[in-house]
């Protein structure tokens, strides 16, 4: 590689990638060893405001496309492990520190009343673990290093929502699909990566984008490819591979359901990205048609077959999942277009869909730690007697619809001003289309929370501040990125640009 | 045809002197006053010498019988037309100020003598 | 320096000092002295082009003085001021403000010398004057006052669709004689034709006078009948069509004069036949018609204002102005009655009234043009004003039956009103050589010769006598309670039942439709629900070995998609 990247410790300054991932790590043992209930929140709390300190400061230094390359220990790559971060990876470290950095406050009255105290530590230990495997995932530049770190965000994922079952014992089968489905997942990823390895011999992304470009396309790579796309089409829940998802999300404890659908499907999507668009490139004809005859058709039907159980849905929490897998095709099929203003599409509205839920599945939480549970007839008419939750959730409905004016209506529409620059009009139409679904779904919501008498007997309470206010950041969130579209919209054209570069791009 | 509790004696000055025509007699005088100035004035047309531009003009009482026969058609025509046209009052009501009456507050009904 | 100040502006800002005066004699008085500024203003006012303003690229002649647009203006300023004396117990602020801007807009459209101040000014007149309309605050004068903006709104429309045309055909926005041909100057006479009630488009007018509030229709009257004549003399003098609509409008309106119930109506079908005159003198075109159109109009807002007002002051006394309620009001309102008389004189044209020496300018003018047909029309509808206006107002109001009301004479500010116009409808009469100064040529006319004066005088007492006639023999139509059907009758009953028509079939054929579709997507919906609802295939929890087959396949796929490219 590059001789200026030999790399001399000088600052804390320099340190910032390996402390991103260091700073969570560190914690969650630390919480563990420490052992005290009341510190527990507070140490968790720290580290992931930190770690979102970290990432603003990342974000800021690769904002203008330059790449920051940090080898831990002194190896030089490849020998040695690359953290790499640019424009892409950073939006995502961004996004993960963020929200779990809103997340934490509204977790502790949550999981109060969810698990029982004495698992505390543990799960906020795991939540660590697993905020630690998220962003090692993001920021990595070695792409074992990528599974080491899926496996210990998976692995964290799985006891996380396991700790639903206090709540409803089916939030163990979930974890347990899940634990079968994620494993398979990198299990095919890390073969996918093992016949990388075989045919390049090596496992630093740069160096394998090189290498791959060298040789081309042979039957080692193209299987590579094959497996490592399903591998993590398992973890991003691409539809038929999103099985798992609607239940884990349902049945885990509600900061987690938060926390992993803004943040963990997410991280999985720039994987793909990093794969699809920096070590493999999109010239070899394999993967455009990966991406055009697989999955464009099943982020379309994605839009529809989810949109259409969301329709029929009759909790919340469910409801909002089905949406999620939804919302995912909108991604997948900003990347399967291929285009600068495709992959533009697909990184913002991976970003606004990621707040925009965020603030769903809070106020879901909400409503449950009030009514004790999400079905439509449980939670009828809190809009009256919770108006402050019900405003966000309306907010958070807009924006999943995306009325202009809300922060889904930016990536929707650039996603249909891509569909229509390449000429896919019919597709453009799909995607209204979908949106109209995504219309009656939330409506039903708006008109079991507003339009439905209370149940009788029954009175809540508005739900304590330290849940609404990060809920109301979210959805102010919401609002402010569909006015304030150039800071989203410019980081997300950055980092397309960069990933569109191919391997030059990872110079 | 006065009123049953008519006072002619509040009426204004001006008024009084008008109740002449009040009377059915005076009204004919009035109509054979008309009756003889048309008869002069058709009389007065062999009189002088007509300055004219169009031909008819120069008939001898071509604007009297012009305006005698044109006004007596005019009304049989609108009589007849009365017949195609005629609506009852409130025919466009409610969006015509035909059928409504006038807003009093607008108005100051005084009676004369009040 | 006061010739850079435009005489409309002066209305304007007194509508917005208007304001600081409490209600009381204080505003009547300004509504009153403002009238009368304007009008030395006016008079001052030296030939020649004023206060031009540069407006997005045009130039715009605020203020173009010559002895046409003079004689209009100062007619207007003396309307203004007899309307508001006749208003002046009026305290609505909303007819204050309107009368003020409406009679400004008037002026300022008069003054106008380019088609787009001309164009602003003409909604300006729109606008304002329907709250006169409005102020009667009734159910039905409200949407009268909407049929009447949405007509005048249109002519401004049409006005500036044909302004655009004609600058993008001769790039000028100049104000001045045209000739019918291209489509920008037809749309612009049309425009003209609407707001000076040519037949067919003229129902506004019979619609909108009478439903006014009482003094809102005298002050209605003067401006925007006479505006669009003032705009035909400018634009359209010597345009031959005009000659044939002029005539047409003479004729018909007496017609239905003659039947009609409410007196302000039938003021309101006499105001068009008389514009009908005015619109032979622009047609006909020659200096004498011209000068007959513009004596004549400043004659008609004269007397046509001072009928209003008696007909106004009996409305304001009585409640009603319908001939089948009144009658017999000479015992108790003589002075009225007298007022209403020297009108009805003056608009018959009867020897020493206004009527006399500026009708016959126009008779004239066309009979020496040769236009004999159109001369006799125009005869017949001297015969037959005289017959509505001149007989029938004052008969059926103040005498006929005795209706048995004994209203008080009318207030003192109406009758010095109504005095003022009376006063002047004889002077012009009798010293027309005052008028004739006024006129935009100077041209030598006689109105009164012997041969003149006898030949109008026959035809009036003729007519008269057919009026006895008819009357004493019981042929005379009675005044009866109805409304009368007009061209208003296309826009407010058939087409709202043509389109209730075309709506029920297609409303129904859209049932037809609907019903179709609706079972479709019921059907449609439950198949979806039966697949995708909760306990639907797709929906329903999948036992984990299906999960791994679905990942199977999906990994299989995607190999032979890979290998085969």
């Amino acid at each position: 590689m590059s001789v200026e990247s030999t790399h001399v410790a000088m600052t804390l300054n320099d340190h910032l990638p390996i402390l991103q991932v260091l700073v969570p790590l560190a914690t969650a043992p630390l919480i563990v060893l420490i052992g005290s209930r009341r510190l527990t929140w507070s140490l968790a709390f720290i580290a992931s405001a930190l770690s979102f300190v970290i990432a603003i400061l990342l974000l800021m230094q690769v904002i203008d496309g330059s790449v920051i390359s940090y080898q831990i220990g002194g190896w030089a790559p490849p020998l040695g492990i690359e953290y790499r971060v640019d424009a892409t990876n950073a939006f995502v470290l961004f996004l993960v520190t963020g929200i779990s950095t809103l997340v934490l406050p509204y977790a502790r009255e949550s999981v109060k009343s969810e698990i029982p105290a004495r698992h505390h530590t543990l799960f906020y230990a795991a939540f660590m673990l697993c905020l630690t495997g998220l962003l090692g995932v993001a920021i990595t530049g070695d792409a074992f290093n990528v599974f080491v770190f899926l496996e210990i965000s998976s692995l964290a994922t799985y006891v996380l929502i396991a700790q639903g079952s206090y709540r409803d014992k089916r939030a163990l089968t979930a974890a347990y699909d899940y634990l079968i489905m994620g494993t398979i997942g990198a299990t095919f990823f890390v073969i996918g990566l093992g016949m990388l390895y075989m045919a390049t011999g090596t496992l630093n992304m740069a160096d394998l984008a090189d290498r791959i470009a060298d040789q081309g396309a042979n039957r080692t790579v193209r299987a590579a490819f094959a497996f490592i796309v399903v591998g993590m089409g398992l973890k991003i829940a691409i539809y038929p591979l999103h099985l798992w998802l609607p239940r884990a999300y349902t049945f885990a404890p509600s900061a987690v359901t938060v926390f992993l659908a803004a943040t963990a499907t997410k991280v999985a999507i720039y994987v793909l990205l990093r794969f699809t668009f920096s070590i493999f490139q999109p010239a070899f004809m394999f993967e455009v048609n990966t991406l055009e005859f697989i999955i464009l058709p099943f982020a379309i039907l994605a839009m529809f077959a989810a949109s259409f159980i969301a329709i029929f849905q009759s909790d919340f929490k469910r409801m909002l999942a089905y949406s999620s897998i939804a919302q995912i095709g909108y991604m997948l099929l900003g990347i399967s277009l291929l285009t600068d203003t495709g992959l533009t599409a697909a990184i913002a509205h991976l970003f606004n869909h990621g707040i925009t839920k965020a603030t769903l599945f809070m106020g879901v939480g909400i409503l449950v730690l009030r009514s004790g549970g999400s079905f439509y007839n449980r939670i009828q008419g809190m809009g009256k007697t919770m108006p402050w939750t019900s405003a966000a959730i309306v907010i958070g409905g807009l924006s999943l619809i995306g009325v202009p004016g809300t922060a889904g209506f930016i990536s929707k529409w650039v996603l249909v001003e891509a569909t229509i620059e390449k000429g896919w009009w019919p597709i453009s139409i799909l995607i209204v289309l979908s949106s109209l679904l995504a219309v009656i779904y939330v409506w039903r919501v708006i008109e079991v929370l507003y339009l439905k008498a209370p149940l009788a007997g029954t009175n809540y309470k508005e739900a304590p501040l330290t849940m609404l206010i990060p809920m109301w950041i979210l959805a102010l969130a919401c609002i402010y990125f569909g006015f304030a579209t150039d800071v989203t919209l410019t980081a997300s054209r950055a980092a397309a640009q960069g990933l569109l570069a191919g391997s030059a791009g990872m110079m | 045809m006065n009123k049953q509790n008519d006072n002619p004696e509040t009426f204004p000055r001006l008024g009084q002197i008008l109740l002449w025509v009040d009377k059915k007699k005076n009204v004919d005088r009035i109509v054979y006053a008309l009756y003889a100035i048309c008869a002069l004035l058709f009389v007065a047309d062999f009189l002088y010498h007509k300055h004219t531009e169009i031909k008819v003009e120069e008939i001898p009482g071509f604007y009297a019988l012009y305006g005698f026969f044109m006004c007596a058609a005019l009304v049989i025509c609108a009589k007849g037309l009365r017949l195609l046209l005629k609506r009852p009052e409130d025919y466009y009501a409610p969006y015509d100020t035909q059928s409504e009456e006038y807003p009093e507050d607008q108005l100051e009904r005084i009676d004369h003598d009040a | 320096m006061l010739e850079q100040i435009p005489t409309a502006f002066l209305f304007f800002a007194a509508a917005i000092v208007l304001f600081a005066i409490p209600q009381g004699r204080a505003r009547a008085a300004l509504l009153l002295v403002v009238p009368v500024i304007a009008a030395l203003h006016v008079w001052t006012l030296p030939f020649g082009v004023f206060a031009q303003k540069e407006f997005f690229g045009f130039t715009l002649d605020l203020l173009r003085v010559d002895k046409l647009s003079r004689v209009f203006a100062l007619i207007f300023t003396i309307a203004a001021f007899l309307g508001n004396l006749y208003a002046w117990h009026v305290r609505d602020t909303v007819q204050q403000v309107a009368a003020l801007l409406y009679a400004g807009s008037a002026i300022g459209a008069v003054f106008a010398g380019d088609l787009i101040t001309l164009f602003f000014y003409w909604e300006g007149t729109a606008i304002a004057s329907v709250f006169l309309i409005w102020a009667r605050r009734t159910e039905g004068a409200f949407n009268t006052g909407m049929r009447y903006l949405v007509v005048q709104i249109g002519s401004g429309v049409v006005l500036i669709a044909g302004v655009a045309l004609i600058y993008r055909e001769t790039g000028s926005i100049a104000f001045e004689l045209m000739t019918l041909g291209s489509l920008g100057t037809w749309l612009v006479f049309l425009s003209f034709g609407v707001k000076a009630a040519f037949p067919l488009l003229h129902n506004w007018l019979q619609d909108s006078y009478s439903a006014a509030t009482v003094t809102g229709t005298v002050i209605l009257s003067a401006f925007t009948t006479k505006l669009a004549i003032y705009a035909l003399a400018r634009g359209f003098a010597g345009t031959e069509i005009l000659i044939y609509i002029g005539a047409i409008m003479t004729l018909f309106p007496i017609f239905f004069a003659v039947i009609e119930n409410d007196l302000r109506r039938v003021l309101a079908y006499s105001l068009n036949n008389q514009l009908g005159f005015m619109v032979v003198g622009i047609g006909v075109g020659t200096e004498l018609a011209l000068n007959g159109t513009a004596a004549h109009a400043f004659a008609h807002i004269l007397y046509k204002a001072l009928l209003f007002m008696s007909i106004g002051a009996v409305l304001y006394r009585t409640g009603t102005a319908k001939g089948s309620e009144l009658g017999g009001l000479y015992r108790t309102m003589p002075l009225t009655m007298i007022f209403c008389v020297v009108g009805a004189a003056a608009i018959s044209a009867f020897p020493l009234f206004s009527g006399f020496v500026s009708k016959s300018l126009i008779l004239s003018a066309s009979a020496h043009e040769g236009h004999y047909i159109v001369w006799a029309i125009l005869l017949f509808a001297s015969a037959g004003v005289f017959h509505h206006s001149g007989i029938k107002i004052p008969y059926f109001a103040f005498f006929a039956h005795d209706s048995g009301l004994r209203p008080k004479e009318a207030p003192r500010h109406m009758l010095l009103a109504m005095g003022f116009a009376a006063a002047l409808s004889i002077a012009i009469g009798v010293f027309p050589s005052n008028l004739y100064a006024l006129l935009p040529y100077d041209v030598e006319y006689v109105p009164y010769t012997t041969t003149h004066v006898i030949t109008q005088l026959q035809l009036l007492m003729f007519s008269a006598l057919a009026f006895a006639v008819l009357v004493r023999t019981g042929v005379y139509p009675p005044e009866l309670k109805s409304v009368n059907l007009d061209t208003d009758w296309t826009y407010r009953r058939l087409i709202p039942r043509v389109i209730i028509g075309v709506r029920k079939v297609v409303s129904r054929l859209w049932q037809i439709n609907s019903n179709f579709w609706l079972r479709r997507i019921n059907s449609a919906i439950s198949r979806l629900y039966h697949s995708h609802g909760p306990e639907g295939r797709i929906a329903q929890v999948w036992p984990t070995g299906s999960m791994v087959l679905w990942i199977a396949i999906l990994l299989g796929i995607t190999l032979i998609v890979n290998f085969v490219s």
